[in-house]
């Protein structure tokens, strides 16, 4: 029963923290990065040039604001270019930002580890990542310049002062995209506000499909898409984990089995005598199949029991304070796009699953001793030695 | 009143491939009320013969009428309920069940049969009274000697109130004392409760005390002698 529940809390535990890597993954990709919902001119995603912009973004963000699932939304204007600095020039996306907006949809306001998120914006503040930063080496106040091409293929050239220093869990994404604000971009590009992108943020992530079918009934030019669609591999990450945690549970109870089997058979055959008086004195084979059952069953759901019941707190323990996996991998997870502090979870339904499968376990592990002890001649049973 | 006949009775084992005859055309007829012990050499049969009687083992040929019944063409589960009904076993090394206590070794016979639980209680309660355990209910196996055990378990072949009890060997694992007091206490259930006991024993303490005494040989009845009550009465 102590190894039944010992191998049931490891594997929970193990299972919690796996899937709260990829729940995190998930959940901080959509915060931080995709949104739920992104709309573009389809001719931007294949040509990412300004002139791709949303044409009707005024109206596409009055039907936005209207939608009550919506929690928040920002129209982002978005260039690529160069940014240099004495040290060194490297590529990077611009993106213009209405930072209340912004900070609604991707919350980056809260990823601002130094400085400020445009509170005292001055002229020309610029929000830079931690790992570009470093790259770069500027701190807060330092002056770059900002290169990119306008609506007409136009080189412009303008000189930023860092505002501020943001830090998400993928650090390929702060080395590569910058903040600045959406009038200061927009005054170098053209006289009138240009949207490359509209990112949605929702209340639940399961009313994406539904607003998104809404907005592409209603704007059917624009390129509407979900967060499964935007990152596939994100959707299909969480797809193969639920198979995965299917397999590995089975794996542990498949163990299981064999263990329980191989303790009940050993327990059949120290009673062999026992089985045989049974046998003899007028115990049906339906109800010594059942004892054994019985048996199996009083070992297997006390020790699941125990097991669960150590998983869940383990896993509830380390939800509060989370696990943080930095201590030994340092940022290679961030470099992956994981997050470095872990909080373990398990969908309730998990729980159910794994309930069907102990049964099966019980069912497999006690059939193959109940037939051995079926099998019992009573009148050589009850001499055993 | 015949309660068991046999009918050229035969047992051959490995029969497809060194056949050892254990039983060969042994035909008795067992008396209500009798004390018998068959006795005879070891490898005579005696066991296969208790095993053929308790439907335990089929015979190769032959049958066993039990009160009528023909045992030997029952079913499996026939030949169990038919078991737990009609026939009281008692066991060399014992076989109760240790993680019970006395009490509830000698009712689980009739927890099989679903008689009521105040019943049970009372019957357990009485039966193992008549053994001189009343004091030794609530204790479990390895707390009691082999003689209190081996009581215990005539308590529970007595609990499912069979028509009669095999006791294969009962006092060969007992002590000289043990085995008088088991004797003793067997002896005047047959004589007071009218219990019919076959017995299959080498213990010249057993063939002493019993009204009928069938020798074995090589699987053959080599003799069957009846003694007097009063004899028997005054052995014990």
């Amino acid at each position: 029963m102590l190894a039944v529940a010992i191998g049931l809390w490891g594997g929970l535990l193990a299972l919690g923290i796996a899937n709260g890597l990829v729940i995190e993954r998930q959940r901080t990709t959509i915060e931080q990065h995709i949104s739920h919902i992104q709309i573009h001119n389809p001719e931007y995603l294949k040509d990412d040039n300004i002139r791709n912009h949303i044409g009707n973004h005024r109206e596409l963000m009055n039907t936005i604001s209207s939608i009550p699932q919506v929690k928040g939304y920002s129209g982002r204007t978005m260039v690529s270019g160069m940014l240099a600095t004495a040290n060194l020039t490297t590529g990077i996306r611009i993106i213009g930002i209405d930072p209340r907006m912004e900070n609604q949809t991707s919350g980056i306001a809260s990823n601002t580890i130094e400085g400020s998120f445009f509170e005292d914006p001055g002229r020309n503040p610029i929000l830079v990542g931690r790992t570009l930063a470093d790259k770069i080496k500027v701190q807060e106040r330092s002056r770059v310049v900002l290169t990119f091409q306008d609506s007409d293929n136009e080189i412009i050239s303008a000189a930023f002062r860092v505002c501020g220093i943001f830090q998400t869990s993928n650090t390929t994404f702060d080395e590569t995209n910058v903040y600045i604000l959406q009038s200061d971009l927009v005054s170098y590009l053209d006289s009138i506000t240009i949207v490359s992108e509209i990112a949605i943020i929702l209340d639940n992530i399961d009313e994406s499909e539904p607003v998104a079918g809404f907005l592409k009934k209603h704007f059917p030019e624009l390129e509407i898409r979900t967060w499964a669609e935007v990152s596939p591999e994100l959707s299909y990450l969480n797809e193969m984990f639920g198979v995965m945690i299917t397999i590995i549970l089975g794996i542990i109870l498949l163990a299981m089995a064999f263990g329980l089997a191989n303790t009940m058979l050993m327990s059949v055959y120290e009673r062999i005598q026992e089985f045989g008086m049974l046998m003899a004195v007028g115990m049906n084979k339906k109800k010594i199949f059942s004892m054994i059952l019985l048996e199996t069953s009083f070992i297997t759901f006390g020790g699941a029991a125990g097991g669960v019941l150590l998983g869940y707190i383990s896993n509830r323990a380390i939800q509060n304070t989370g696990l943080n996996l930095a201590v030994v991998g340092g940022d290679s997870l961030d470099y992956m796009g994981f997050p470095s502090v872990i909080y373990p979870e398990l969908d309730p339904s998990f729980f159910y699953t794994l309930t069907i499968m102990v049964v099966i376990t019980v069912l497999v592990s006690a059939i193959f001793p109940a037939l051995r002890a079926l099998r019992l001649k009573p009148a050589e049973a009850v001499r055993h030695e | 009143m015949k309660i068991i006949q046999t009918q050229n009775l035969t047992k051959i084992y490995n029969s497809d491939m060194v056949p050892v005859r254990a039983l060969y055309n042994v035909s008795i007829d067992f008396e209500e009320r009798e004390f018998t012990a068959i006795v005879g050499p070891s490898g005579s049969g005696k066991t296969t013969l208790l095993n053929m009687l308790g439907g335990l083992d089929k015979p190769t040929e032959g049958e066993i009428m039990i009160d009528g019944t023909d045992i030997t063409s029952l079913k499996e589960s026939k030949l169990i309920d038919f078991r737990l009904h009609n026939i009281g076993f008692v066991f060399q090394s014992y076989n109760l069940l240790p993680v019970l206590t006395a009490k509830e070794n000698v009712s689980f016979i009739m927890l099989l049969q679903k008689v009521d639980s105040r019943v049970m209680d009372k019957r357990a309660t009485d039966l193992l009274r008549q053994v001189g355990l009343e004091d030794k209910m609530d204790v479990r196996p390895s707390k009691l000697s082999g003689g209190q055990q081996q009581r215990v378990a005539v308590a529970r072949a007595l609990a499912s109130k069979p028509r009669f009890i095999l006791a294969d060997e009962p006092t060969a694992n007992l002590d000289t004392e043990s085995a008088f007091n088991l004797l003793d206490i067997m002896a005047r259930l047959n004589r007071e409760e009218n219990i019919t006991l076959i017995f299959s024993t080498h213990d010249q303490r057993v063939i002493e005390r019993a009204r009928r005494v069938i020798t074995l040989v090589d699987g053959a009845v080599a003799s069957d002698e009846h003694f007097e009550r009063e004899e028997v009465k005054e052995k014990a």
